[in-house]
């Protein structure tokens, strides 16, 4: 069975880490924004990482057929050679997962490290979580029920 | 740059605001050699272009915001900056180190250092994107808060992922102790940086940047990071309960500096703890880049009179600078005063030691009366802690006598004032009491190159605090006096005291913070691992002894400064209280005994001499350090 990458935002305290390891382990450099990976700091309340969640909707809306699954791990995969970096695929993903890489100018997207996620191996807060498929299903409602939480009313008025 | 080199960005930028002049220069390989980066880089740029006895507050003075060359980079806990300049409450070689993102973002925007210079003839900012700068009108921003300033500035640049680093209204007010906070909450906070970019009228950096930083041995690296990262992860309470867990801590021992040092004990300690803010204000930890610990706090108080919108801290020194010290235990409106300190721009350790010190001399009739219409000068009141916050952020009325730091302040004021101010070189106390604590930190606080600092260079308290947590913090294999004889001990303190001295240069020149490097081999980062990890990033290659001896070096050189500004053994002394026994509590009667048996242990250990306790030619010459042994005969 292929398996997943989930997120359990609330743990993540904005480190970067996940980030520094994903360019790290494929070009052998420092450069949160060669990452796949990608951390929000958002005032108010929000850390949290945003990840490629492997649907393939950017395999199509790619003019020049340069990304594929992966048949062994499931994962997307870029062909740089092929990649012309039009950022069909930047455009397309609804997640914000794809970008492009500022130095090469082609497209960046997780491949799940080829079955050993960095960024789950490293995360000091374990945020990141490689489930299989079908477990994944839950945490992602999870996720999805907390949106629809409901702020308690507080009892006094806020002051002036 | 003709030869790459690994680790480091390779640029320094240089801006002179007089001139409105942008220059790019090239590292210097023989600085890097000599001194690493960081705090170490730039104190050799300050030695070498500050003329000395210049005014800190004039344009002659310059800012330098520095970065290592670990900074940016995978190794847990770089996530730092410093600022480097002439401080403007001692006088002396000034420095401050901050966390957030700031740091990183100057080596991807491709600058180890940005050293500002001259003055602006109007408030500005100055933007840097990847390389390209760009200095525009701050007009607009004058007045405004931090956050304020941060939100402004990033919808004006475009560029949401930009850093910012910016003076509040104290900065603006020359404040002598106003801080440079950067990414909201986080603070260069000591030493009164942010009034020296204040005179420069410069408001703020933002900055932003996408370059790679290269490691010379990428598996290697590799290895002995994740090994780091491994060893930090084991400081649990640090990372659960955050620093403001010394409050219960200390509180036990009797050292929790309290009601401006009158004691060490504090009865309603619980009602500041740590626990206390995790069961009602902590919404969560959040962590500088790249930090495993992730000791920040990031908490609110939702509704009545204290309310605060979600913001970083407190952390320890802030609860107790404006909690116990003012002899208050109403953690809501601490977290108040957190939060103004921090939109204001003020260190919250000067802010709360000039507090607690108004209040002392008003008790004892010092104060005029019209200087304090309307303001209740008593302890344990949260509103008055709240007014003279924004009245010394505001330089009115008496906040503008404190507002020149406790030293000045004191002389103004007169009577006992000057004895009772509770500082040294002019640099306020902060929350550790080396009575109750360790006699370490007694030599920690005369010595300081900084003045009364309890971390730079290196924070010495887990060394022998308690029989049960001793901590050699890896530097038995240099000598370090070892098992420690006890913590009241005062022989011997001075010579254990000078491997913190040279070991604690070590994070702060790699670009680092202080808490990767505190406790003993397995949980922290020794000089071992720093010559492991400096050595596979750059290629250069250093072992753990090479690194003591730049650590050394460096602490010398920012010791040669302060001795060309004139200082030297008169100024290495403790404030009076220190002298008398604390009132109550678990170690009553405690006090420091023969502070000059541990400055003669100091400065022989160190190779100074012992009557001015000025590095010797012999030791300067050791360190290669000629020609500032030169300058300094000439004096
Ligand atoms: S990059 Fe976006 S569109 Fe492509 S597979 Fe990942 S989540 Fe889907
Ligand atoms: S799984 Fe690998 S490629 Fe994907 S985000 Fe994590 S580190 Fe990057
Ligand atoms: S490494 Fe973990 S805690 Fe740090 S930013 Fe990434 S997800 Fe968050």
């Amino acid at each position: 069975m292929w398996k997943n990458i989930i997120i359990h935002p609330k743990k993540c305290t904005g480190c970067h880490l996940c980030e520094l390891y994903c360019s790290f382990h494929h070009f052998k450099i420092n450069n949160p924004s060669r990452s796949r990976i990608h951390v929000v700091r958002s005032e108010p309340y929000i850390d949290s990482p945003v990840l490629c969640i492997q649907c393939g909707l950017c395999i199509n809306s790619c003019p020049v057929g340069a990304i594929i699954r992966n048949k062994k791990n499931g994962a997307i995969n870029v062909l740089i050679d092929k990649c012309i970096g039009c950022a069909q695929c930047v455009f397309v993903c609804p997640y914000g997962a794809a970008t492009i890489d500022p130095v090469t100018k082609k497209a960046l997207i997780c491949d799940l490290c080829d079955g050993e996620p960095e960024c789950v191996k490293n995360c000091p807060e374990k945020v990141l979580e490689y489930v299989d498929s079908t477990k994944a299903v839950y945490y992602k409602n999870l996720i999805i029920s907390k949106l629809l939480k409901k702020e308690s009313v507080p009892l006094e008025p806020y002051p002036k | 740059m003709s030869e790459k080199i690994f680790g480091y960005a390779g640029q320094i930028l240089r801006i002179d605001l007089s001139k409105k002049k942008i220059l790019k220069e090239s590292l210097r390989k023989d600085f890097i050699k000599k001194y690493i980066g960081c705090t170490g880089y730039a104190a050799a740029i300050l030695w070498y272009e500050l003329k000395p006895k210049i005014d800190p507050l004039s344009p002659e003075n310059k800012i330098i915001f520095s970065t290592g060359p670990l900074t940016g980079t995978l190794c847990p806990c770089s996530g730092s900056y410093e600022i480097c300049f002439k401080s403007p409450l001692t006088n002396a070689f000034g420095e401050s180190r901050s966390g957030g993102i700031f740091g990183p973002k100057m080596k991807y925007a491709g600058f180890d250092h940005i050293i500002i210079e001259g003055k602006s003839d109007k408030p500005v900012y100055i933007w840097i994107n990847n390389g390209e700068v760009e200095i525009k009108d701050a007009q607009h921003l004058y007045g405004k808060t931090v956050h304020e300033t941060t939100e402004i500035i990033l919808e004006e640049i475009k560029e949401p992922e930009a850093s910012i680093a910016c003076i509040g209204p104290a900065g603006e007010k020359l404040v002598r102790f106003a801080a440079v906070m950067n990414d909201r909450d986080r603070a260069a906070g000591r030493c009164g940086g942010g009034a020296i970019m204040g005179s420069k009228n410069l408001k703020a950096i933002a900055i932003n940047g996408e370059k790679d930083i290269e490691i010379a041995n990428p598996e290697k690296f590799y290895e002995f990071v994740t090994e780091a990262e491994k060893a930090l992860l084991k400081k649990t309470a640090l990372r659960r309960f955050g620093t403001i867990n010394a409050i219960t801590v200390l509180n036990a021992m009797g050292a929790l500096p309290t009601k401006y040092g009158y004691t060490g004990f504090f009865e309603r300690a619980e009602d500041v703890s740590s626990e206390r803010l995790l069961s009602k204000y902590l919404i969560k930890r959040r962590a500088c880049f790249a930090c495993p610990i992730g000791c920040g706090r990031y908490s609110e108080v939702k509704h009545g009179i204290w309310a605060t919108p979600p913001h970083e801290g407190p952390e320890f020194e802030t609860a107790d600078m404006l909690g116990p010290w003012i002899y208050l235990s109403n953690l809501e409106a601490i977290i108040k005063a957190n939060y103004l300190c921090n939109n204001y721009g003020l260190d919250t350790i000067s802010a709360g030691n000039v507090i607690a010190f108004a209040i002392e001399c008003y008790e004892k009739g010092w104060i005029k009366e019209d200087l304090v219409k309307g303001i209740k000068l008593e302890w344990n009141n949260p509103e008055t802690m709240i007014e003279l916050i924004k009245l010394i952020a505001k330089r009115e009325r008496i906040g503008d006598l404190l507002a020149e730091g406790v030293m000045r302040a004191a002389e103004k004021i007169g009577y006992g004032a000057p004895e009772l101010a509770l500082h040294t070189k002019g640099l306020e106390m902060p929350a550790h009491d080396p009575r109750g604590e360790t006699k370490i930190m007694a030599i920690k606080y005369a010595v300081e190159y900084r003045g009364g600092c309890h971390v730079h260079s290196g924070f010495p308290g887990l060394y022998d605090r308690s029989p049960e947590s001793l901590n050699d913090y890896g530097l038995k294999q240099f000598g370090l006096p070892w098992p420690p004889k006890g913590k009241f001990i005062e022989e011997g303190k001075g010579i254990a005291y000078r491997f913190f001295a040279i070991f604690g240069q070590i994070p702060e020149i790699m670009g680092m913070c202080q808490f990767a490097s505190m406790g003993s081999e397995g949980n922290m980062i020794t000089a071992k691992d720093y010559a492991n990890i400096y050595s596979s990033l750059t290629g250069i290659e250093m072992n753990e002894y090479d690194l003591m001896k730049i650590g050394e070096r460096v602490y010398n050189l920012k010791r040669c400064f302060n001795v060309r500004e004139g200082f030297n053994r008169k100024d290495d002394k403790l404030p009076k209280r220190m002298y008398e026994p604390i009132a109550t509590g678990p170690v009553k009667g405690e006090y420091v005994k023969n502070l000059d048996l541990m400055l003669n242990e100091f400065y022989e250990a160190m190779g100074w001499d012992i009557e001015t306790g000025i590095p010797t030619f012999k030791k300067l010459k050791e360190l290669g350090l000629e020609d500032v042994a030169e300058e300094l005969k000439k004096i």
